[in-house]
C-alpha cells in the first residue's frame, strides 16, 4: 500500500468540526482525560485543550471513556458510567463543537457508544475481539484501533479485516507500545509504516507508550519525562494523528495518574509536534515517498 | 515438435478451476501456500471478484522472497498473496493449440500457463497433463 493511496478518515457528524486523517493532511490531535471523572472536570479540560489547540491552529478531537474496564485493581474508579459519560460528552461536542471519542469494552455499549461519539476507539487489549471489532463497525462511525501491546503490527490487518467484513473502512491504527517482558513497553517506530500498509492512517499514542503497565502492584507507572523524545520520533517517522491523555492535576487523576501529561506541557509539545510533521510533509515533498530498498 | 497429437485442443487438457489453487486479493500468502499444498501444485492465481486473472505467485517467487525479504516470517505470512505475485503473468487463450501452448511453455521457461479467456481464468495447463496427452496416453 502506497501511502498516496490512504484512505482519508473523517470525524465528525453534525455540528462540530469536521476533522480530516490521513495523507498529507494536518496533524491531529486526540486528547483529554483518561476517564470522565465528573462533568465540571470533562467541561474544564475540554475547555482548556481546546483553547491550546485553537492557538495552535491544530484540528483535534476531545478523548475520555466513560468506563476504563481494563484497571489494575477492583478498587480502581471505572468512570462515571455509560450514561452519564456519554451525556457529557454529547453536552461537550454541543457547547465546544468538538468531535469527542470514548472506548467501550462490551458489545451491548457499542450502538450508544456510536450515537453519541464521533469517533469509536477499541481498547487495545480487546483489539482482537471479533465480538468487540463487530459492534464497533456496525455503529457506522470512524474507528480508532489501538494495537494490542502483545500484537505486532503486521497482525493488525487481521483486525482490520474483521472490520472491513463487517463494513467499516474509516480506522485509524494506533500504536501504544509493545510489551517488553514483564510489566515494560517499547515503541517499534516501524510500527507506523507497517501499519500503514493496510491503506489507513496511523496515530501514535504517547502517554500510555511510557506506561509500565501494572508496575505499581495494582496500578500502573509510567516515565512521562519520555513523552516528548517519543512524540518527536513518532512524528518524524510520518504519523498522521497523536493521542495523548491530558489532565490538570495528574497527581489526582483519577485514572491514568502516572501517565497522563500535566495540562501545562501540552502546549509545548504540540507545538513541537506541529512543527515536525510540517517539516515532514515538506521532506516528503522535497524528496518523495521513501523507497529504500522495497521488497 | 513431433507428435501425433497436435490438434489437441487447450481447454480438454486443462486443469479446471476447482483442481488447481485459485485466491484472491483477499487472501494472504499463508493461506495461498496452503491451498498450493492441498492441491499439490507450486502455483497460485490470483483472481478478482469477477475471475480476472491478476496474477500468479509460484514456488520459485517464494523462494526468491525468502532469499530476499529480510521480515520475521510471521509478517511475510500475513502479506496479502498478491503482492508477492507475478503481475501480468504469461497467459494462453483456449482458442489456441496444445502445441502452440507448449511452445510456449518451453519459450519462456515455465511449468505451468493459466488459461485466460477475454481476462477471465477459465483453467491452468499443467506441464505433466500437456505431456501426456502430447503422447497419447
Amino acid at each position: 500500500m502506497k501511502n498516496n493511496n490512504m484512505n482519508t478518515v473523517e470525524v465528525g457528524y453534525g455540528k462540530v468540526d469536521k476533522v480530516k486523517v490521513g495523507y498529507k493532511l494536518p496533524l491531529v490531535f486526540i486528547g483529554g482525560p483518561c476517564a470522565i471523572e465528573n462533568e465540571d472536570h470533562a467541561f474544564k479540560m475540554a475547555n482548556d485543550i481546546g483553547e491550546i489547540c485553537l492557538k495552535l491552529n491544530i484540528p483535534w478531537i476531545y478523548k475520555s471513556c466513560y468506563d476504563k474496564d481494563c484497571r489494575s485493581s477492583p478498587d480502581s474508579f471505572h468512570g462515571t458510567g455509560i450514561d452519564s459519560g456519554l451525556k457529557i460528552l454529547s453536552d461537550i461536542r454541543e457547547k465546544f463543537g468538538v468531535p469527542v471519542v470514548s472506548d467501550f469494552s462490551d458489545p451491548e455499549w457499542a450502538t450508544a457508544t456510536g450515537e453519541v461519539c464521533d469517533l469509536v476507539q477499541i481498547p487495545a487489549y480487546l483489539c482482537r475481539q471479533t465480538s468487540i471489532l463487530r459492534a464497533a463497525a456496525k455503529t457506522g462511525r470512524p474507528i480508532h484501533l489501538k494495537k494490542g501491546q502483545f500484537m505486532s503490527p503486521w497482525n493488525m490487518k487481521n483486525s482490520v479485516r474483521k472490520l472491513e467484513a463487517n463494513g467499516c473502512n474509516q480506522i485509524i491504527l494506533a500504536d501504544r507500545g509493545t510489551f517488553m517482558g514483564y510489566n515494560m513497553l517499547v515503541n517499534d517506530m516501524t510500527s507506523f509504516p507497517i501499519m500503514n500498509r493496510t491503506g489507513y492512517p496511523v496515530c501514535f499514542d504517547a502517554t500510555h507508550s511510557i506506561q509500565l503497565p501494572t508496575s505499581m502492584g495494582n496500578i500502573s507507572g509510567g516515565q512521562r519525562e519520555f513523552i516528548p523524545f517519543l512524540v518527536r520520533a513518532a512524528v518524524g517517522c510520518g504519523i498522521n494523528a497523536l493521542f495523548m491523555e491530558v489532565h490538570d492535576n495528574p497527581k489526582n487523576a483519577l485514572s491514568d495518574a502516572n501517565t497522563v501529561l500535566d495540562l501545562k506541557y501540552l502546549e509545548n509539545i504540540l507545538a513541537q509536534a506541529k512543527i515536525m510533521h510540517e517539516t515532514r510533509l515538506e521532506i516528503l515533498d522535497k524528496f518523495g515517498e521513501d523507497n529504500v530498498h522495497p521488497e | 515438435m513431433s507428435t501425433q497429437n497436435n490438434n489437441v485442443t487447450i481447454t480438454s487438457v486443462m486443469m479446471p478451476i476447482v483442481e488447481f489453487p485459485v485466491v484472491t486479493e483477499q487472501t494472504i500468502l499463508k493461506e495461498a501456500l496452503e491451498e498450493m499444498d492441498n492441491l499439490h501444485l507450486g502455483v497460485a492465481c490470483v483472481v478478482n471478484n469477477e475471475g480476472h486473472l491478476l496474477g500468479i505467485l509460484t514456488d520459485g517467487d517464494i523462494r526468491r522472497k525468502l532469499l530476499s525479504v529480510q521480515k520475521p516470517l510471521s509478517a511475510f505470512f500475513i502479506d496479502d498473496a498478491i503482492e508477492h505475485a507475478i503481475i501480468n503473468p504469461i497467459v494462453i487463450s483456449p482458442s489456441h493449440s496444445l502445441y502452440d501452448a507448449v511452445v510456449l511453455m518451453d519459450k519462456k521457461r515455465v511449468w505451468d500457463l493459466p488459461v485466460v479467456d477475454n481476462k477471465k481464468l477459465v483453467g491452468l495447463l499443467h506441464l505433466h497433463p500437456v505431456v501426456n496427452a502430447l503422447l497419447n496416453r
